[in-house]
């Protein structure tokens, strides 16, 4: 499988030729990051309790993101990939409305329901205490909004790539629906999981406009580089851009490995 | 309440443009059915009916007398293979055995407790009980599928075409590990197929569906012999269905213009008119044309008839002899007979044909109609009759 053919193949040669192009187009201002910056800049960056408690936050709350577009989006994700009704397109267009939507307007959109006086915001509040307005629980929401998409489209692919007939044959075998939901359907589509919520984990941790306009406080990381930029300028910021990379990266790094380690299977659908 | 292993009573069941008609079918304790017909006949609607995953609108359907109609499909005690044996890839053999075991001991089923090891042993598979699914020949593989649906001591095996993604090797042999199995537990079993090969092997009896309906059940020799209308003729593999016209009686005999050319054939327990004759390929005998040319007509109960081969064809074990004689007759000979007559356009031939292997058929409208479009749809299934066939290309 790994190699279809030795000999050097022009239409190969030439995408790798455009697709390097692409490559460099995204290293690049990367690499420029990394190089503006010394090692001891980095370090007293590094240092500053109010952009450690930034960083931090941002990966607590793109944590709890995770966690909630699991909960709510591989439910989700397997009746998409299970049912069969008129419309059902139009609910996967629905999931992929915040893709397209500006994540400024996004946040808008999140401020006038999840705000004090908003349809959600407002009885939350008031019933259960809960405050989205400048809260730990309003960045998640901004977060949630804009990287859920991937949790549903992720592990909606890998449950619809599960043959139904095996779910089937766990049926007659004696396995109730839920039995067959945790037993075939969840550890075969795990991979796909896996790598959905890594997505909304990155996606997450990225996300600036939405959660700015609903929750500037506490402020995560790319608010909080934000506003180095605008009091202090390029080179404060830049440290502390080079710092959540370096992060980021490395848990991006870890996860994958687990991701590969953990779906071994996923590849045999049949 | 009946004794029999499967009863399903006028069971009928509507899904988008697809509908299953009053299906009435009944299976004894041991026996063995094949569920044959074209893809879109409705066969699998028809096991997953049986298996529990469609519910019938109307009808019943009872196992061992149980009634299941409105039971899921986990308490419906049927064992399910499907093609490529749907065996879990998460899980290794053993691992696969024990779900079914499992499963059987939550649902409180009482009889010999058995282990998977002893599941596996039974089955000649021991060996491979921490192999991957990825890791099986499919003859394993079957052996473990089997070996897991045994495990829930089911009532009745279902068979959705297991064999259809194997070459025609592997499949000939996998056919034979099933008989041998299925004849030795006793177990009763539906097994789904388009393969006239698979029917004619593994079933005591057959029942041919169409569009939703099941059209004709009985035993190989009647199904294959005996064919209520045209489409099961043609779906069996019948090559020669003519059109002829009643026109009188000779002893026992019905006397029948085909063409240019008369035949007699018995039966056929309606009035005079038109009647559709069918006779397979490999019931005609072919003999030199000068040899000996005898009597024509009827002779005793053998039709002798003088024809000009068309076209001989080898289809590799056989030769497919395509005759003129006042009407188009296909003859299947084995390549050694073939080779003896010189067989070649033009050669002169005595077509020699039993009476008693002409089965006659009262034509209908709507015979015609089915068998006009599964030709469309199933153009590798049936087999074209060389004359039909060019007047499709002329038309």
């Amino acid at each position: 499988m790994r190699n279809i053919s030795a000999r050097p193949n022009s239409v190969l040669l030439a995408v790798w030729l455009v697709g390097s192009l692409l490559l460099a187009f995204i290293l690049a201002p990367l690499i420029g990051l990394a190089t503006v910056q010394s090692p001891a800049n980095l370090v007293r960056v590094a240092a500053m309790p109010d952009v450690r408690l930034a960083i931090a936050l941002s990966l607590l709350a793109a944590l709890l993101t995770t966690l909630s577009a699991a909960l709510l989006g591989v439910p989700l994700a397997y009746g998409l990939a299970r049912s069969d009704f008129r419309g059902k397109e139009i609910i996967a267009a629905i999931v992929d409305l915040p893709l397209a939507i500006p994540h400024t307007v996004a946040g808008i959109a999140l401020l006038i329901v999840f705000g004090r006086q908003g349809w959600i915001g407002g009885p939350a509040g008031e019933f259960l205490g809960l405050r989205f307005w400048g809260t730990l629980a309003g960045v998640v929401v901004g977060m949630l909004f804009v990287s859920a998409p991937y949790a549903v489209n992720a592990a909606r692919i890998g449950f619809e790539a599960i043959d139904p007939r095996l779910e089937k044959v766990a049926r007659t075998l004696g396995m109730g629906p839920w039995d067959v939901l945790a037993k075939i359907a969840l550890p075969l589509a795990w991979r796909s999981i896996l790598t959905g919520l890594t997505l909304t984990y990155a996606r997450a941790i990225s996300e600036f406009a939405a959660v700015a306009i609903l929750a500037y406080y506490p402020m995560t990381a790319p608010v909080k580089i934000y506003e180095l930029f605008l009091q202090f300028g390029l080179d404060a910021s830049s440290g502390m851009a080079l710092l959540l990379l370096v992060v980021t990266l490395a848990l991006f790094i870890l996860l994958r490995q687990i991701g590969r380690r953990g779906g071994a299977f996923a590849r045999a659908g049949r | 309440m009946t004794d029999a292993a499967l009863a399903i009573e006028r069971a009928s069941l509507t899904l988008g443009q697809f509908s299953l008609r009053a299906i009435d079918l009944e299976l004894e304790a041991g026996e063995i059915m094949v569920l044959l017909g074209p893809n879109g006949a409705g066969k699998s609607v028809c096991l997953e009916l049986i298996a529990g995953f469609h519910r019938a609108s109307s009808g019943r359907i009872l196992i061992h007398g149980r009634e299941v109609t409105d039971l899921p499909p986990e308490q419906r005690r049927v064992g399910l293979v499907f093609q490529n044996f749907g065996l879990f890839p998460h899980y290794t053999v053993a691992g696969n055995v024990s779900l079914g075991l499992r499963a059987r001991r939550g649902a409180g089923r009482t009889g010999t407790a058995r282990n998977v090891g002893e599941l596996l042993s039974r089955f000649g598979v021991a060996h491979l009980s921490d192999r991957y699914p990825q890791d099986l020949s499919p003859g394993e593989k079957q052996r473990v599928a089997l070996a897991r649906a045994l495990a829930t001591q089911p009532d009745l095996f279902l068979f959705d075409e297991p064999f259809s993604a194997l070459d025609a090797r592997t499949r000939v042999s996998l056919r034979e590990d099933l008989k041998a199995f299925l004849r030795h537990s006793g177990m009763p079993a539906i097994f789904v197929s388009h393969d006239q090969t698979d029917a004619a092997l593994l079933a005591d009896r057959v029942a041919v569906m169409n569009r939703g309906e099941i059209l004709q059940v009985g035993a190989v020799s009647d199904i294959f012999g005996k064919p209520v209308n045209a489409f099961v003729a043609e779906f069996t593999g019948v090559e020669n269905i003519l059109t002829g016209r009643l026109s009188g009686q000779r002893g026992d005999l019905r006397r029948i213009e085909v063409a240019d050319a008369v035949l007699h054939a018995p039966g056929g327990d309606f009035a005079g008119g038109e009647a559709l004759l069918c006779l397979r390929a490999e019931e005609v005998g072919l003999r030199p044309g000068d040899d000996a040319a005898g009597p024509f007509g009827l002779v005793g109960a053998t039709n002798r008839l003088s024809g000009k081969v068309v076209e001989a064809v080898s289809l590799g074990a056989i030769t497919k002899v395509t005759v003129d004689c006042g009407f188009v007759l296909v003859a299947r000979l084995t390549n050694r007979q073939a080779r003896e007559l010189a067989l070649a356009p033009g050669r002169e031939v005595i077509a020699e044909i039993e009476a008693d292997s002409i089965h006659l058929l009262k034509p209908d409208a709507a015979d015609r109609i089915a068998v006009a479009n599964t030709r469309q749809a199933n153009e590798t299934i049936s087999i074209p009759h060389p004359w039909r066939s060019a007047a499709q290309t002329r038309g």
